[in-house]
Protein backbone atom coordinates (compact mmCIF):
# COMPACT_ATOMS: atom_id res chain seq x y z
CA UNK A 1 0.00 0.00 0.00
CA UNK A 2 0.72 3.72 -0.46
CA UNK A 3 1.93 5.68 2.42
CA UNK A 4 -0.22 7.94 2.72
CA UNK A 5 1.11 9.99 6.31
CA UNK A 6 4.39 10.22 8.22
CA UNK A 7 5.93 7.64 10.18
CA UNK A 8 6.03 8.85 13.94
CA UNK A 9 9.57 9.32 13.82
CA UNK A 10 9.65 11.12 10.57
CA UNK A 11 7.56 13.81 11.60
CA UNK A 12 8.78 16.99 12.16
CA UNK A 13 8.55 19.00 15.86
CA UNK A 14 9.09 22.10 16.21
CA UNK A 15 12.67 23.66 16.81
CA UNK A 16 14.87 25.82 18.48
CA UNK A 17 14.06 29.49 17.83
CA UNK A 18 17.83 31.37 16.67
CA UNK A 19 18.56 34.98 18.25
CA UNK A 20 17.37 37.97 15.76
CA UNK A 21 20.24 39.94 14.31
CA UNK A 22 21.70 42.56 16.11
CA UNK A 23 20.75 46.27 15.64
CA UNK A 24 18.70 45.28 12.58
CA UNK A 25 15.04 47.01 11.75
CA UNK A 26 13.68 45.28 8.71
CA UNK A 27 13.45 41.65 9.67
CA UNK A 28 12.04 38.52 7.94
CA UNK A 29 11.47 35.24 9.38
CA UNK A 30 11.59 31.86 8.30
CA UNK A 31 10.88 28.51 9.36
CA UNK A 32 13.46 25.85 7.97
CA UNK A 33 13.46 22.24 8.05
CA UNK A 34 15.74 20.57 9.93
CA UNK A 35 17.06 16.58 10.14
CA UNK A 36 20.16 15.40 11.10
CA UNK A 37 21.12 11.75 10.06
CA UNK A 38 23.35 11.26 12.35
CA UNK A 39 21.03 12.03 15.29
CA UNK A 40 17.87 9.96 16.39
CA UNK A 41 15.67 13.07 17.05
CA UNK A 42 12.70 13.89 14.93
CA UNK A 43 13.10 16.42 12.40
CA UNK A 44 12.28 19.79 13.57
CA UNK A 45 11.22 23.39 11.81
CA UNK A 46 14.02 25.97 13.48
CA UNK A 47 12.89 29.49 13.08
CA UNK A 48 15.32 32.28 11.77
CA UNK A 49 15.49 35.88 11.35
CA UNK A 50 16.91 37.66 8.42
CA UNK A 51 18.05 41.06 8.47
CA UNK A 52 16.65 42.76 5.02
CA UNK A 53 19.10 45.36 4.75
CA UNK A 54 22.36 43.09 4.74
CA UNK A 55 20.91 40.66 2.71
CA UNK A 56 20.29 40.17 -1.02
CA UNK A 57 16.22 39.69 -2.47
CA UNK A 58 16.49 36.07 -3.17
CA UNK A 59 15.45 33.38 -0.84
CA UNK A 60 18.88 31.97 -1.74
CA UNK A 61 20.60 34.71 -0.40
CA UNK A 62 18.36 34.77 3.07
CA UNK A 63 19.45 31.07 3.35
CA UNK A 64 23.32 32.08 2.91
CA UNK A 65 23.05 34.49 5.21
CA UNK A 66 21.40 32.39 7.85
CA UNK A 67 24.51 29.61 6.71
CA UNK A 68 27.16 32.24 7.07
CA UNK A 69 26.15 34.60 10.30
CA UNK A 70 23.62 32.66 12.70
CA UNK A 71 24.13 28.75 11.80
CA UNK A 72 26.63 27.00 9.76
CA UNK A 73 25.33 23.89 10.24
CA UNK A 74 22.21 24.06 7.77
CA UNK A 75 22.76 22.27 4.86
CA UNK A 76 21.89 22.72 1.13
CA UNK A 77 22.55 22.63 -1.96
CA UNK A 78 23.41 25.92 -3.86
CA UNK A 79 25.76 26.83 -7.38
CA UNK A 80 25.05 28.96 -10.00
CA UNK A 81 22.84 31.47 -8.11
CA UNK A 82 20.45 32.13 -11.48
CA UNK A 83 18.57 29.59 -12.31
CA UNK A 84 20.77 26.92 -14.42
CA UNK A 85 22.07 24.33 -12.63
CA UNK A 86 19.40 23.25 -10.70
CA UNK A 87 20.69 22.71 -7.61
CA UNK A 88 18.67 25.35 -4.65
CA UNK A 89 15.77 23.53 -5.99
CA UNK A 90 13.14 23.25 -2.28
CA UNK A 91 9.43 23.51 -1.16
CA UNK A 92 9.30 27.13 -0.76
CA UNK A 93 6.19 28.09 0.98
CA UNK A 94 3.98 24.84 -0.21
CA UNK A 95 5.60 25.10 -3.54
CA UNK A 96 8.56 23.41 -5.30
CA UNK A 97 11.07 25.87 -6.50
CA UNK A 98 14.54 27.38 -7.18
CA UNK A 99 15.30 29.29 -4.24
CA UNK A 100 17.36 31.36 -5.99
CA UNK A 101 15.42 32.29 -8.51
CA UNK A 102 12.36 33.24 -5.90
CA UNK A 103 12.40 36.66 -4.90
CA UNK A 104 11.41 36.98 -0.74
CA UNK A 105 8.90 39.85 -1.43
CA UNK A 106 6.69 37.14 -3.40
CA UNK A 107 4.95 36.74 -0.37
CA UNK A 108 3.63 37.79 2.84
CA UNK A 109 4.57 36.51 6.50
CA UNK A 110 7.44 33.98 7.47
CA UNK A 111 8.80 32.11 4.51
CA UNK A 112 8.20 28.26 5.61
CA UNK A 113 11.16 25.67 3.46
CA UNK A 114 11.17 22.05 3.47
CA UNK A 115 13.38 19.70 1.24
CA UNK A 116 11.47 18.87 -2.21
CA UNK A 117 8.84 16.25 -0.93
CA UNK A 118 8.48 12.72 -0.82
CA UNK A 119 12.28 11.88 -1.27
CA UNK A 120 14.51 10.42 1.01
CA UNK A 121 15.98 13.58 2.73
CA UNK A 122 19.65 13.37 3.06
CA UNK A 123 20.44 16.11 5.61
CA UNK A 124 17.71 19.04 6.15
CA UNK A 125 17.24 20.63 2.84
CA UNK A 126 19.29 18.07 0.52
CA UNK A 127 17.25 15.27 -0.79
CA UNK A 128 18.20 12.06 -2.09
CA UNK A 129 18.16 12.33 -5.91
CA UNK A 130 19.87 8.83 -6.57
CA UNK A 131 16.26 7.31 -8.08
CA UNK A 132 15.51 10.53 -10.14
CA UNK A 133 19.33 10.25 -11.87
CA UNK A 134 18.57 6.49 -12.41
CA UNK A 135 15.50 7.43 -14.16
CA UNK A 136 17.37 9.97 -16.21
CA UNK A 137 19.42 7.19 -17.35
CA UNK A 138 16.63 5.11 -17.79
CA UNK A 139 15.55 6.92 -21.20
CA UNK A 140 19.46 7.22 -22.35
CA UNK A 141 19.40 10.86 -23.09
CA UNK A 142 21.90 10.45 -25.73
CA UNK A 143 21.73 10.49 -29.54
CA UNK A 144 20.70 6.86 -30.71
CA UNK A 145 21.54 5.70 -34.68
CA UNK A 146 22.51 2.91 -36.67
CA UNK A 147 23.20 4.65 -39.80
CA UNK A 148 27.65 4.85 -40.68
CA UNK A 149 28.68 8.29 -38.52
CA UNK A 150 28.76 10.76 -40.89
CA UNK A 151 32.18 12.77 -41.56
CA UNK A 152 31.15 15.63 -40.36
CA UNK A 153 28.16 16.02 -38.22
CA UNK A 154 24.26 15.41 -37.74
CA UNK A 155 22.67 17.44 -39.14
CA UNK A 156 19.26 18.86 -38.61
CA UNK A 157 17.45 21.63 -40.01
CA UNK A 158 15.53 24.36 -38.75
CA UNK A 159 12.65 23.18 -38.26
CA UNK A 160 13.04 19.48 -36.61
CA UNK A 161 15.50 21.98 -34.18
CA UNK A 162 12.83 24.04 -33.48
CA UNK A 163 11.05 20.90 -32.21
CA UNK A 164 13.12 20.79 -29.69
CA UNK A 165 12.24 24.03 -27.81
CA UNK A 166 10.47 23.81 -24.71
CA UNK A 167 12.28 20.78 -23.78
CA UNK A 168 16.26 20.51 -23.77
CA UNK A 169 15.95 23.52 -21.53
CA UNK A 170 15.43 21.30 -18.67
CA UNK A 171 17.94 21.79 -15.99
CA UNK A 172 17.06 18.58 -14.05
CA UNK A 173 16.52 20.12 -10.46
CA UNK A 174 13.03 17.70 -9.82
CA UNK A 175 10.76 20.44 -8.62
CA UNK A 176 8.17 18.55 -11.48
CA UNK A 177 9.07 15.24 -10.18
CA UNK A 178 8.72 15.87 -6.69
CA UNK A 179 5.23 17.69 -7.26
CA UNK A 180 3.37 15.23 -8.90
CA UNK A 181 1.60 12.80 -6.66
CA UNK A 182 1.85 9.90 -8.65
CA UNK A 183 5.37 10.05 -8.38
CA UNK A 184 4.88 9.89 -4.76
CA UNK A 185 2.76 6.78 -4.30
CA UNK A 186 5.03 4.86 -7.21
CA UNK A 187 8.53 6.88 -7.66
CA UNK A 188 10.39 3.82 -8.37
CA UNK A 189 8.07 2.81 -11.00
CA UNK A 190 6.92 6.04 -12.43
CA UNK A 191 9.66 7.86 -14.32
CA UNK A 192 8.05 11.31 -13.31
CA UNK A 193 7.75 13.95 -15.42
CA UNK A 194 11.18 15.21 -15.77
CA UNK A 195 12.63 12.04 -17.89
CA UNK A 196 9.62 12.06 -19.71
CA UNK A 197 10.39 15.17 -20.68
CA UNK A 198 13.60 14.30 -21.80
CA UNK A 199 12.30 10.96 -23.08
CA UNK A 200 9.90 13.16 -25.30
CA UNK A 201 12.89 15.30 -26.28
CA UNK A 202 15.24 12.13 -27.97
CA UNK A 203 11.82 10.49 -29.56
CA UNK A 204 11.28 13.95 -31.95
CA UNK A 205 15.11 14.85 -32.49
CA UNK A 206 15.08 13.93 -35.91
CA UNK A 207 18.36 12.82 -35.99
CA UNK A 208 17.83 9.81 -33.54
CA UNK A 209 16.74 6.54 -35.00
CA UNK A 210 15.61 4.40 -32.68
CA UNK A 211 12.10 5.97 -32.06
CA UNK A 212 10.76 2.04 -31.86
CA UNK A 213 13.08 1.31 -29.55
CA UNK A 214 12.75 4.30 -27.20
CA UNK A 215 8.81 3.97 -27.34
CA UNK A 216 8.86 0.41 -26.51
CA UNK A 217 10.90 0.57 -23.23
CA UNK A 218 8.64 3.78 -22.22
CA UNK A 219 5.44 1.37 -22.96
CA UNK A 220 4.53 0.56 -19.41
CA UNK A 221 1.53 0.58 -17.14
CA UNK A 222 3.93 2.25 -14.38
CA UNK A 223 6.61 3.75 -16.52
CA UNK A 224 4.98 5.94 -18.61
CA UNK A 225 0.76 5.17 -17.31
CA UNK A 226 1.24 6.75 -14.22
CA UNK A 227 1.04 10.24 -15.22
CA UNK A 228 -2.70 11.43 -14.86
CA UNK A 229 -2.58 14.87 -16.33
CA UNK A 230 -2.54 16.27 -12.75
CA UNK A 231 0.03 19.11 -14.05
CA UNK A 232 1.38 20.12 -11.26
CA UNK A 233 4.81 20.01 -13.10
CA UNK A 234 3.96 22.06 -15.60
CA UNK A 235 2.70 24.39 -12.55
CA UNK A 236 5.83 24.22 -10.81
CA UNK A 237 8.36 24.17 -13.27
CA UNK A 238 10.88 27.20 -12.75
CA UNK A 239 12.23 26.97 -16.15
CA UNK A 240 8.22 27.29 -17.73
CA UNK A 241 8.56 23.79 -19.15
CA UNK A 242 5.36 21.92 -19.76
CA UNK A 243 6.42 18.75 -18.84
CA UNK A 244 2.33 17.28 -19.22
CA UNK A 245 2.33 18.24 -22.62
CA UNK A 246 5.75 15.69 -23.13
CA UNK A 247 4.00 13.07 -21.94
CA UNK A 248 0.52 13.61 -23.60
CA UNK A 249 2.71 13.52 -27.16
CA UNK A 250 4.63 10.15 -25.86
CA UNK A 251 0.65 8.71 -25.19
CA UNK A 252 0.09 9.82 -28.41
CA UNK A 253 2.73 8.43 -30.09
CA UNK A 254 2.10 5.05 -28.90
CA UNK A 255 -1.72 4.95 -29.86
CA UNK A 256 -0.61 6.17 -33.43
CA UNK A 257 2.11 2.75 -33.28
CA UNK A 258 -0.68 1.15 -32.11
CA UNK A 259 -3.53 2.17 -34.78
CA UNK A 260 -0.88 1.98 -37.50
CA UNK B 1 3.13 -6.34 -10.84
CA UNK B 2 5.78 -7.73 -8.82
CA UNK B 3 6.88 -7.66 -5.02
CA UNK B 4 10.14 -7.53 -6.05
CA UNK B 5 12.17 -4.79 -4.50
CA UNK B 6 13.09 -2.28 -6.88
CA UNK B 7 16.85 -1.77 -6.86
CA UNK B 8 18.68 1.67 -8.63
CA UNK B 9 20.36 -0.56 -11.40
CA UNK B 10 16.75 -1.71 -12.26
CA UNK B 11 15.87 1.68 -12.26
CA UNK B 12 18.41 2.79 -14.41
CA UNK B 13 18.21 -0.09 -16.79
CA UNK B 14 16.07 1.19 -20.01
CA UNK B 15 14.64 -2.32 -20.58
CA UNK B 16 13.04 -2.62 -17.00
CA UNK B 17 9.15 -3.28 -17.13
CA UNK B 18 7.05 -3.60 -14.18
CA UNK B 19 3.81 -4.54 -15.95
CA UNK B 20 2.07 -5.97 -18.72
CA UNK B 21 3.59 -3.33 -21.50
CA UNK B 22 1.48 -3.68 -24.50
CA UNK B 23 -1.60 -4.15 -22.24
CA UNK B 24 -1.18 -0.53 -21.01
CA UNK B 25 -1.28 1.04 -24.17
CA UNK B 26 -4.36 -1.20 -25.06
CA UNK B 27 -6.21 0.35 -21.16
CA UNK B 28 -5.16 3.48 -22.54
CA UNK B 29 -7.04 3.53 -25.37
CA UNK B 30 -10.09 1.54 -23.98
CA UNK B 31 -10.53 4.20 -21.52
CA UNK B 32 -10.51 6.99 -23.93
CA UNK B 33 -12.82 5.04 -26.12
CA UNK B 34 -15.36 4.34 -23.60
CA UNK B 35 -14.89 8.04 -22.13
CA UNK B 36 -16.03 9.06 -25.70
CA UNK B 37 -19.04 7.03 -25.99
CA UNK B 38 -19.86 7.57 -22.73
CA UNK B 39 -20.64 11.46 -23.40
CA UNK B 40 -22.96 10.62 -26.19
CA UNK B 41 -25.20 7.90 -23.57
CA UNK B 42 -25.02 10.44 -21.19
CA UNK B 43 -26.74 12.76 -24.03
CA UNK B 44 -29.08 9.53 -25.04
CA UNK B 45 -29.59 9.02 -20.87
CA UNK B 46 -30.59 12.42 -20.77
CA UNK B 47 -32.99 12.06 -23.11
CA UNK B 48 -35.03 9.29 -21.70
CA UNK B 49 -35.06 10.09 -18.43
CA UNK B 50 -36.88 13.62 -19.37
CA UNK B 51 -39.31 11.69 -22.07
CA UNK B 52 -40.50 9.52 -19.19
CA UNK B 53 -40.23 12.19 -16.77
CA UNK B 54 -43.81 11.86 -14.72
CA UNK B 55 -44.91 8.51 -17.12
CA UNK B 56 -45.74 5.47 -15.11
CA UNK B 57 -44.35 1.85 -15.63
CA UNK B 58 -45.87 1.23 -18.72
CA UNK B 59 -45.50 4.13 -20.66
CA UNK B 60 -41.15 2.95 -19.66
CA UNK B 61 -41.86 -0.46 -21.21
CA UNK B 62 -43.48 1.22 -24.06
CA UNK B 63 -40.50 3.35 -24.70
CA UNK B 64 -37.26 0.80 -23.40
CA UNK B 65 -39.20 -2.00 -25.00
CA UNK B 66 -38.56 -0.87 -28.45
CA UNK B 67 -35.30 -2.61 -29.38
CA UNK B 68 -33.81 0.52 -31.22
CA UNK B 69 -34.00 1.75 -28.06
CA UNK B 70 -33.26 -1.08 -25.56
CA UNK B 71 -30.36 -2.43 -27.34
CA UNK B 72 -28.01 0.47 -27.86
CA UNK B 73 -29.36 1.08 -23.98
CA UNK B 74 -27.89 -2.31 -22.77
CA UNK B 75 -25.03 -1.40 -24.89
CA UNK B 76 -24.23 1.34 -23.40
CA UNK B 77 -24.39 0.03 -19.55
CA UNK B 78 -22.00 -2.56 -20.68
CA UNK B 79 -19.71 0.26 -21.46
CA UNK B 80 -19.70 2.14 -18.83
CA UNK B 81 -18.96 -0.77 -16.74
CA UNK B 82 -15.62 -1.55 -18.70
CA UNK B 83 -15.32 2.22 -18.09
CA UNK B 84 -15.75 1.89 -15.11
CA UNK B 85 -13.42 -1.20 -14.41
CA UNK B 86 -10.77 0.40 -16.08
CA UNK B 87 -10.84 4.09 -14.13
CA UNK B 88 -10.70 1.44 -11.34
CA UNK B 89 -7.85 -0.25 -12.18
CA UNK B 90 -5.97 3.31 -12.86
CA UNK B 91 -6.67 3.76 -8.91
CA UNK B 92 -6.18 0.69 -7.49
CA UNK B 93 -2.23 0.49 -9.24
CA UNK B 94 -1.47 3.91 -7.84
CA UNK B 95 -1.88 3.09 -4.14
CA UNK B 96 -2.23 -1.02 -3.82
CA UNK B 97 0.60 -3.62 -5.23
CA UNK B 98 1.39 -7.04 -4.97
CA UNK B 99 -1.10 -9.76 -3.95
CA UNK B 100 -3.39 -6.50 -2.46
CA UNK B 101 -3.50 -5.11 -5.44
CA UNK B 102 -4.79 -8.82 -7.29
CA UNK B 103 -7.51 -9.72 -5.06
CA UNK B 104 -8.85 -5.85 -5.36
CA UNK B 105 -8.40 -6.10 -8.97
CA UNK B 106 -10.48 -9.21 -8.65
CA UNK B 107 -13.53 -7.91 -6.45
CA UNK B 108 -13.44 -4.80 -8.64
CA UNK B 109 -14.20 -7.07 -11.90
CA UNK B 110 -16.70 -8.90 -10.07
CA UNK B 111 -18.49 -6.02 -9.09
CA UNK B 112 -18.23 -4.36 -12.52
CA UNK B 113 -19.25 -7.69 -14.39
CA UNK B 114 -22.32 -8.12 -11.87
CA UNK B 115 -23.23 -4.34 -13.05
CA UNK B 116 -23.01 -4.90 -16.43
CA UNK B 117 -24.90 -7.96 -16.06
CA UNK B 118 -27.44 -6.66 -13.85
CA UNK B 119 -28.11 -3.22 -15.77
CA UNK B 120 -28.13 -4.60 -18.92
CA UNK B 121 -29.80 -8.16 -18.38
CA UNK B 122 -32.67 -5.39 -16.62
CA UNK B 123 -32.98 -3.72 -19.73
CA UNK B 124 -33.12 -6.38 -22.46
CA UNK B 125 -36.00 -8.18 -19.98
CA UNK B 126 -37.86 -5.39 -21.09
CA UNK B 127 -36.97 -5.29 -24.42
CA UNK B 128 -37.70 -9.12 -25.06
CA UNK B 129 -40.51 -9.93 -22.35
CA UNK B 130 -41.68 -6.72 -21.17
Amino acid sequence: MAELTLRKADQPQKGKTWPKPEGATRLREFHIYRYDPDKADNPRIDTYFVDLDDCGPMVLDALLYIKNRTDPTLTLRRSCREGICGSCSMNINGLNTLACTKGMDESAGPIKIYPLPHMPVVKDLVPDLTNFYAQHRAIEPWLKTTSPTPAKEWTQSVESRAKLDGLYECILCACCSTSCPSYWWNGEKYLGPAALLQAYRWLIDSRDETQTERLDNLEDPFKLYRCHTIMNCTKVCPKGLNPAKAIAQIKKMMVERKAA
Amino acid sequence: MRDTVITKDMIANPTSHYGNAKASTRHFITQRVTGAINIVFLGFLLFIVVRLAGQDRADIVGVLGAWWVGVPFAVLIGVVAVHMRNGMRDTLEDYMHGSVYRLAMLLNTLFCLLIALAGAGAVLKIVFWG
